[in-house]
């Protein structure tokens, strides 16, 4: 861990970490396509590859991070969106990784899930941004759905990602 | 002596951060009910890129279906005893078609950038009055 | 420092958060009223913000009651229903300055607004909605009646001639909105609107800065029921700010008689309900009084003279005046100076722009 936040240069190693995160992010978020939306609001998903995110966010550097999540974004809206899914993603995701990091100082291993929640909910403030740009200020109405939801997915994923650490963390 | 005061710090923070948790979670709830219980005209907006397309007046409008374009993509919008609806869209996810009729929320399709929603005077193609 | 961040953080995420619900908020808060009354035969709808708002539109609404008992044609205590029983009356300065007004527009129209028409409409039945489709004795008989020429205004006192009796119904609704705007200031309301029957007065823009938006119907709609249009109604949107938007159209007030249709907007001069190939016209001016009296004069010309008419007074200073004609074809004309207003809300429609 402390090497890791030390070293400036990329090794083989690291580069190896951060493509297996990338696509276990991605594998994630394919699976997450394929459920079915038991709630039909635009934008309310759970957003299963955030765990991989909120993970990454504890344990590498922002820029490293902001790789992972960059090309995940990307490969993931060629998987299986369009443009508009890589706007929203993009928009969500960047805010929310702005916020995560600036968390991550006030946080620590058991606090993760609350640094998450917020982070969940910048993400949805972000992709309202653009919604509201593209489709107009009615979209405002599905602000407070997405920051219960935000809130309930946020907390999920959190809770997960604090999980997968303690348990790497136990293990290495 | 110095750790004490950085554990402090962190269980402070700790504190506010879950306090603006919940903030940020009741408010949602309480913004979610207050949308939902909100009246409304009956007076509907169908929008695409923000901009209004139609203006339909549900209490008088007869029962008819027609379509709305967007770079090639279709949403077949339906309009029926009074209720209006997203009847078929060749959008992916298919959102607009599942939230069926227009409720208090708008149904939004966003591939298509389009939204339908009830008028609203804080919205801005909502009108202030008609003149007669 | 970590203290800092996260409080600065907190208090960011909290602005997002109030900020919309807020917005939601607004127009809802303490310093805005609106209320609604039932008088002139029509809903009124007051609107006004400010620190005084609900006093202002009180005042507003005692207003509209007072000019409404004044000049009400319905009401046999009121001043006209006196004057036109008596044929000479000493009236109040209200009833002078319609009376002043309605000349100014009788002479500039050609005769085409003429408040002595009140003996027309009853003849037709209109005031009473007992309808009835005169014939030509009795249009004969009534028609020399028409003619506001023959009023004579000297002082306070007001002489009708003959048998004649007037009603001021094409005016009294924009001098009544007029007096609403001045009562809003009085309170310092800066923020204001108010809708006579759909005959409609704003002051100022909205709190929020944006221009009030006004709908123009779809005199076709209207009519017919609605349309395959899909605009249900509303033809257009128009931002205004500071100004009146009153429309007149057949559409308000018809009657059918043996497959014929008959409008309630009477030519003066022919006596017959006006057939000049418009279905509505929408007058846009800051002298409310002027609009709604130049909405059905206007009507009663047809597109042409209207047209040509703005182009002799549509730029007068104090009077000035846009117009928005739609004609039995459905087509929509709009005066210059509404070209970048307009915003149409049934997609295949156009609007043609006159120009001066």
């Amino acid at each position: 861990m402390k090497t890791n936040l030390s070293e400036k240069r990329i090794t083989t190693g690291k580069l190896t970490e951060l493509a297996l995160l990338t696509a276990a992010a991605l594998i994630l978020y394919v699976v997450e396509l394929q459920l079915p939306n038991p709630i039909p609001i635009p934008g309310v998903k759970l957003g299963l590859a955030n765990i991989v995110t909120v993970y990454a966010v504890y344990r590498y550097r922002p820029a490293e991070v902001l790789m992972v999540v960059l090309v995940r974004i990307f490969l993931g809206s060629l998987y299986g969106g369009s443009m508009m899914t890589f706007l929203y993603s993009l928009a969500g995701s960047l805010l929310c990784l702005l916020g995560m990091l600036l968390l991550r100082k006030v946080t620590d291993d058991r606090t993760i899930w609350l640094a998450s929640v917020l982070g969940a909910v910048l993400h949805n403030l972000g992709q309202m941004t653009v919604a509201v740009l593209i489709a107009g200020k009615g979209v405002l109405f599905y602000l407070p759905f997405l920051m219960t939801a935000g809130c309930i997915a946020g907390a999920f994923t959190g809770f997960t990602a604090q999980l997968v650490r303690n348990r790497l963390a136990g293990k290495s | 002596m110095a750790k004490d005061i950085r554990t402090e710090q962190k269980r402070k923070s700790t504190y506010i951060l879950a306090v603006l948790c919940a903030l940020v979670f009741l408010g949602g709830i309480g913004g979610m009910l207050w949308n939902l219980t909100r009246s409304h005209e009956r007076q509907v907006e169908i929008l695409q890129d923000g901009k209004i397309l139609y203006t339909v007046d549900l209490d008088r409008a007869e029962d008819r279906t027609f379509t709305v374009t967007y770079e090639g993509r279709t949403n077949e919008i339906e309009i029926r005893n009074h209720q209006i609806r997203v009847k078929a869209a060749d959008c992916p996810d298919q959102i607009c078609v599942h939230m069926d009729w227009l409720e208090s929320a708008p149904i939004v399709c966003l591939p298509n950038h389009l939204s339908i929603q009830y008028a609203d005077g804080e919205s801005a193609s909502g009108l202030d009055a008609v003149a007669n | 420092m970590k203290r800092i961040m996260s409080v600065i953080l907190g208090v960011l995420i909290l602005m997002i958060t109030a900020g919309c619900i807020l917005q939601y908020r607004k127009g809802e808060g303490e310093t805005s009223c609106t209320k609604e009354l039932f008088a002139m035969d029509t809903v009124m709808s007051f609107t006004a913000y400010g620190s005084k708002a609900e006093e202002a539109v009180d005042a507003a609404m005692k207003e509209i009651e007072r000019l409404d008992a004044l000049l009400s044609t319905g009401k046999e205590s009121s001043e006209i229903s006196q004057l036109n029983a008596a044929g000479s009356f000493l009236v109040s300065e209200d009833t002078k300055m319609l009376l002043k007004a309605a000349e100014t527009v009788y002479g500039s129209t050609d005769g085409s607004f003429d408040v002595t028409i009140y003996p027309l409409m009853q003849l037709w039945g209109f005031p009473t909605g007992d309808y009835h489709v005169p014939t030509e004795a009795e249009l004969s008989e009534v028609l020399p009646l028409v003619n506001a020429s023959r009023i004579r205004l000297e002082g306070s006192r007001v002489t009708l001639g003959e048998g004649q009796r007037i009603d001021l119904g094409g005016i009294a609704k924009g001098y009544a909105s007029e007096r609403v705007m001045e009562i809003y200031r009085e309170y310092g309301v800066t923020s204001g609107m108010v809708s006579l029957g759909g005959n409609i007065q704003t002051l100022g823009a909205k709190p929020d800065g944006t221009a009030w938006k006004i709908g123009i119907r779809d005199p076709e709609t209207e009519k017919e029921g609605n349309s395959g249009s899909g605009a249900g109604g509303i033809l257009l949107a128009l931002p205004v700010e500071n100004q009146a938007v009153i429309t007149s159209g057949g559409y308000e007030r018809y009657f059918e008689e043996n497959g014929e249709t008959y409008i309630h907007i009477l030519d003066p001069r022919t006596g017959y309900p006006a057939d000049s190939g418009l279905l509505s016209v929408t007058v846009v001016s800051e002298n409310g009084m002027l609009a709604d009296a130049l909405s059905t004069s206007l009507y009663i010309m047809g597109a042409e003279k209207a047209a040509e008419y703005w182009r002799a007074h549509g730029s007068d200073s104090g009077n000035a005046f846009e117009l928005i004609l739609v004609d039995t074809f459905g087509k929509v004309y709009a005066t210059e100076g509404l070209r970048d207003k307009i915003e149409m809300q049934d997609t295949e429609r156009q609007v043609k722009i006159l120009e001066r």
